[in-house]
């Protein structure tokens, strides 16, 4: 047992050791770790989906693309790790890559890992190697900068608009052509009072928003009411939140999420795909929607209208967020990486990847071109999404602050248990302020 | 195999003696016993010690997942922060909460339905696949199935409750009722597991015990207490020990179907573990909540084998 | 009359808890074989557990996954590491079982110990550090780190020692007598006597490599030699999800598990049951 413990001993500290000293062992895990991106004019990319998916198909084609045209003689090669959920799986490898040095030139991130990822220096800033930059979305922008620095560029924007069941409404007497518009969209006070006439039509709640998923869409798609009222998650330097969190316009978004379930036009526990089958006349969704009921809900007649804006203000203000590409900070070859991240994030590849991948575009041209394209709830989402997107806050704890933010919408719908909003909103503000810089 | 009915004809019923009363030099024995265990060893020193060593080294680090360069040892700082952690305390009493019921619940489920099994003539198979099915199904599957008749709306459950003039219940949206459905469902994809390993236990229970005790007069019920019980006791030590200890470690169920919700409720140590380790990124504070949860698991699980009598033979 | 009552509540109790523990089993099956919508108009109707009115839609799901997915070669692949794994498992932790159950060396004690104090640990815990020993390996990209890992488990050697420990000593020592050596008790009279626990490490080891979904991820880069698990997660997590392929792949992924458990079950225990001996 001796010789047994003291071999586990020194394998243990061996193991320790090495783990430990990994900065200095990239010599030898570059040789087993990195092969592939051992020649020169290689340039190995990391993406979070598999290669049969849509967008798997539409990379394929564009690292062909790439690899023919490009002038620098720069070979890429794509490594497909599709995720799980929110990013299991994909970034689990990313992290194992990082213990053992191992990262490749070019990654993909989801938007909200900027301020992390740029602050831990995994990836570096790309300003120089981009010409373009100016056609991007705000959103776009505004997500992948970090110290004032371009850090990622997001190859898609998403959004949330309300779905409607046109004959559903018609049947409670709404008129459809009174509906609100980009241009015109309705103060929650006008929304409510369509809800109510729906209400009076119908048996049980009328609108999901999805407040079963007690995950990232109760920030994405919740986050924008508190914006629209002036309201703030943290300041802008993102150090602080008692004060913003806390404060009146944000208690008064949150008083018009509360309203919805304490008037029973919404419920914490929808039925699953209630819209689709025409259990909701409303429901609060992504673009993905779209697709789903096209392809196997076709007796659905659906329209999108945008959110909703606070009285105040009457701003309207939508959710955005995407994946994006990333150059590591330990990639050797940052030139070829820099012009495989030009091409991909170019506007014809980025308009192949939106069209191939029905999903929003990243870039004022392409939104421009598609609108042309595309069909009426598609073009309000592009249009919402380009004129009144707004990127999540980048902020080097988001995964706390995301959770704060998240529990705090739950704990807003247990209205019973929550009528005093301002104090639930202090208590808040103060957790999230522990997890700011 | 005809020598194997040999050796139950000897069968006394008594505990075998697990130290051969063959003497061999202390030396030989040494030498084949570690070579038995060789490969065992090799695996799980690579694969479970050395990383579980390495978690212990870094339950005093500051390691942050993106920046593995930079970990610096602080001592006992993060057990510091522990201590004070509002959110591990209530996660550790939910689990509580989980093992209590779980328990007898799920290893009396789990003996029911191998006795059921067991005693079955015909069908044996479809039985046996019936209840096993939950264990291979996948989580996503059940959960959303589970989700669906659990529904406060709309779901099956609640109208048969209202059916029979009972009032409809919120289910897993309440901060009240969440953690019984999670034990329920948990038992229910579980017993099948226990059942298999019971099974095992039964059918070593050579069948001349029970034609003795048919001989002695003992009805079933006295067979049950007298012969199966007290033969199938190695098997529902193992059952129990390992039963505690992965309800100790429950995840999947309150990720997939509350995600900690509602309001904590259905938060658990090893998911709180899962979540500041993964999500929050921070390595070193999730390793020391490992270190100290392990250590609670473990207080547990001697403490239980003592009550339960623990094997001598170890 | 009496026994005739207790028979038919027996069955009628083995039926009920049947249908309680194999409907999700059914529904799934049934939900691959019928348009998405339809999925969600029937539930809440006996519906829900039938499939599609329309026999040609049956096919329709899996035929779509067929085309997506490369399914045969990740099924093999999830073939080759799961009967690996299986094989390796049965052998090398039955070998450490009959060592705790029947040798009697030094430091037993505290090794036993140690082990089940390992089992303590969560998984999901040690997966990075457990990644940084199979890079030093030098292993990576290779099947040898989706199989190694699980061939020893800390569950499955305390299995085999309890089995093994209820077995007679008398045979053993018989034969010892005869001059076989511990292997050859091992090999020749231990593991053909311990059917059921060899079937019950057998099937739960097959369905241990058989889920596992992010490890494999982790240590291989080659989507060539992903296993079908990666498919599963990718169908069920890029939007949009369609509820009929999900349960489609998901029968791909279950009936080989089941196919597994008949085996292990029926062939291994059946035959032990054959031969008359310890089991009823």
């Amino acid at each position: 047992m001796k010789k047994m413990s003291k071999y586990f001993m020194l394998m243990s500290s061996a193991a320790l050791l090495a783990a430990c000293g990994n900065g200095e062992s990239d010599s030898d895990t570059a040789s087993n770790g990195e092969t592939e991106s051992a020649a020169s004019d290689e340039v190995t990319v990391w993406v979070q989906y598999s290669e049969e998916s849509a967008e798997g198909q539409v990379m394929v084609e564009s690292i062909e693309e790439f690899n023919e045209t490009n002038e620098q003689g720069i070979t890429a090669v794509v490594e497909y790790i599709p995720r799980s959920g929110s990013g299991g799986g994909y970034e689990d490898k990313i992290n194992a890559a990082l213990t053992t040095s191992s990262l490749p030139d070019v990654i993909t991130l989801d938007g909200p890992n900027t301020a992390a990822y740029a602050n831990s220096q995994i990836i570096q800033p790309l300003d120089e190697y981009l010409s373009d930059t100016e056609d991007f979305l705000p959103s776009i922008i505004e997500q992948g900068t970090y110290n004032d620095e371009l850090y990622s560029v997001g190859y898609s924007e998403s959004g949330v608009g309300f779905f409607y069941n046109r004959t559903m409404l018609e049947e409670a007497g709404v008129d459809l052509e009174t509906l609100p518009t980009v241009e015109n969209p309705w103060t929650w006070d006008e929304f409510n009072g369509l809800l109510d006439t729906l209400a009076t039509n119908h048996d049980g709640p009328v609108l999901n928003m999805g407040f079963d998923d007690q995950s990232e869409w109760l920030l994405y798609a919740f986050s924008p009411y508190v914006w629209s009222a002036g309201g703030e998650i943290t300041n802008e330097a993102g150090t602080e939140a008692v004060g913003y969190f806390d404060s009146e316009e944000t208690v008064s978004a949150f008083d018009f999420i509360q309203n919805l379930v304490e008037e029973g036009y919404s419920t914490i526990t929808p039925v699953e795909k209630g819209f689709h089958t025409g259990e909701y006349p409303l429901y609060m969704s992504g673009s993905w929607t779209m697709q789903e009921l096209n392809n196997e809900y076709e007796d659905i007649d659906y329209g999108i209208m945008p959110y909703p804006v606070s009285p105040e203000t009457n701003e309207l203000v939508s959710p955005t967020g995407s994946w994006a590409y990333g150059m590591t900070s330990s990639t050797d070859k940052p030139e070829a990486a820099g012009a495989l991240i030009e091409f991909l994030t170019s506007e014809q590849e980025l308009y192949d990847m939106s069209m191939g991948n029905s999903v929003l575009p990243a870039r004022q041209s392409v939104a421009d071109r598609m609108l042309e394209e595309v069909e009426e709830p598609m073009q309000v989402l592009i249009e919402q999404n380009s004129k009144t997107g707004r990127a999540r806050p980048t902020l080097i704890n988001y995964p706390q602050v995301s959770r704060t933010f998240q529990e705090t919408v739950t704990e807003s719908t247990y209205f019973e248990q929550n009528q005093d909003l301002e104090s639930l909103l202090e208590t808040k503000a103060q957790e999230i302020e522990t997890h700011l810089e | 195999m005809k020598n194997v009915k040999g050796i139950f004809r000897g069968f006394t019923g008594v505990r075998p003696k697990a130290r051969s009363t063959i003497q061999s030099s202390a030396l030989k024995e040494n030498a084949t016993g570690f070579l038995f265990l060789l490969p065992a060893l090799i695996v799980l020193g690579l694969f479970l010690f050395i990383p579980a060593m390495m978690s212990l080294y870094y339950s005093f680090t500051d390691y942050y997942m993106l920046t593995p360069d930079l970990t610096e040892f602080i001592g006992l700082e993060n057990f510091r922060t522990l201590l004070s952690d509002a959110t591990f305390r209530t996660s550790v009493g939910n689990i509580f909460q989980f093992v209590l019921f779980i328990m007898p619940i799920q290893v009396g489920t789990a003996l029911g339905l191998a006795l059921l099994v067991n005693r079955s003539r015909r069908g044996t198979m479809f039985y046996k696949i019936a209840y096993f099915s939950p264990v291979v199904m996948s989580l996503v599957v059940v959960s959303v199935l589970w989700l669906y008749i659990l529904n406060p709306a709309s779901g099956l459950l609640n109208e048969i409750l209202q059916t029979i003039g009972l009032p409809a219940q919120p289910f897993l949206s309440s901060p009240n009722q969440a953690m019984y459905v999670i034990i329920f469902v948990s038992a229910w994809q579980g017993a099948g597991y226990q059942m298999l390993i019971f099974l095992a236990g039964l059918q070593n229970i050579p069948e001349e015990v029970y034609e003795a005790s048919t001989i002695d007069g003992a009805n079933k019920w006295q067979q049950f207490l007298n012969v199966t019980l007290p033969m199938l006791k190695p098997t529902s030590l193992l059952i129990l020990t390992t039963t505690l200890i992965d309800a100790f470690k429950l995840i999947i169920q309150p990720m997939v179907m509350t995600q900690g919700g509602p309001l904590n409720s259905t938060l658990t140590p090893v998911y709180y573990i899962f979540r500041t380790g993964f999500t929050d990124r921070q390595i070193g504070f999730a390793s020391a909540l490992t270190v100290m949860y392990g250590g609670i698991i473990i207080i547990f699980t001697v403490l239980q084998r003592k009550f339960v009598g623990g094997d001598k033979n170890e | 009359m009496n026994n005739k009552t207790t028979s038919f509540l027996y069955h009628f109790l083995s039926i009920l808890l049947a249908i309680l523990f194999i409907f999700p089993l059914i529904w799934m099956l049934v939900s691959s074989m019928k348009p998405e919508a339809a999925i969600y108009s029937d539930m809440g109707s006996l519906e829900a557990f039938l499939p599609s009115m329309n026999v040609s839609e049956w096919l329709m799901p899996y035929r779509e996954i067929f085309n997506r997915f490369n399914i045969i070669r990740y099924l093999g692949n999830s073939i080759f590491y799961a009967l690996s794994v299986t094989a390796g498992s049965i052998i090398i932790n039955s070998l450490a079982g009959y060592a705790f159950a029947t040798i009697d060396f030094k430091g037993k004690k505290l090794l036993f110990g140690l082990m089940i104090a390992l089992l303590v640990i969560p998984g999901e815990t040690i997966i990075i550090t457990k990644f940084v020993i199979t890079e030093r390996l030098g292993i990576l990209n290779t099947p040898l780190a989706v199989i190694l890992p699980l061939l020893a488990t800390p569950l499955y050697i305390y299995m085999f020692t309890i089995f093994f420990r209820a077995i007679s000593t008398e045979l053993q020592e018989a034969a010892m007598l005869e001059g076989a050596t511990k292997f050859k008790i091992y090999w020749k009279i231990m593991l053909p006597m311990s059917k059921p626990a060899i079937a019950t490490v057998g099937t739960l080891s097959f369905i241990m490599s058989w889920n596992d979904y992010i490890w494999p991820l982790m240590v291989l880069t080659d989507s060539e030699t992903y296993p079908l698990q990666v498919a599963i997660t990718n169908i069920n997590n890029t939007q949009p999800v369609y509820t009929n392929q999900v349960m489609a792949i998901l029968t791909i992924s279950t009936i080989p598990l089941i196919l597994i458990y008949v085996f292990f079950q029926k062939h291994l225990v059946q035959g032990l049951s054959s031969s008359g001996t310890g089991v009823k």
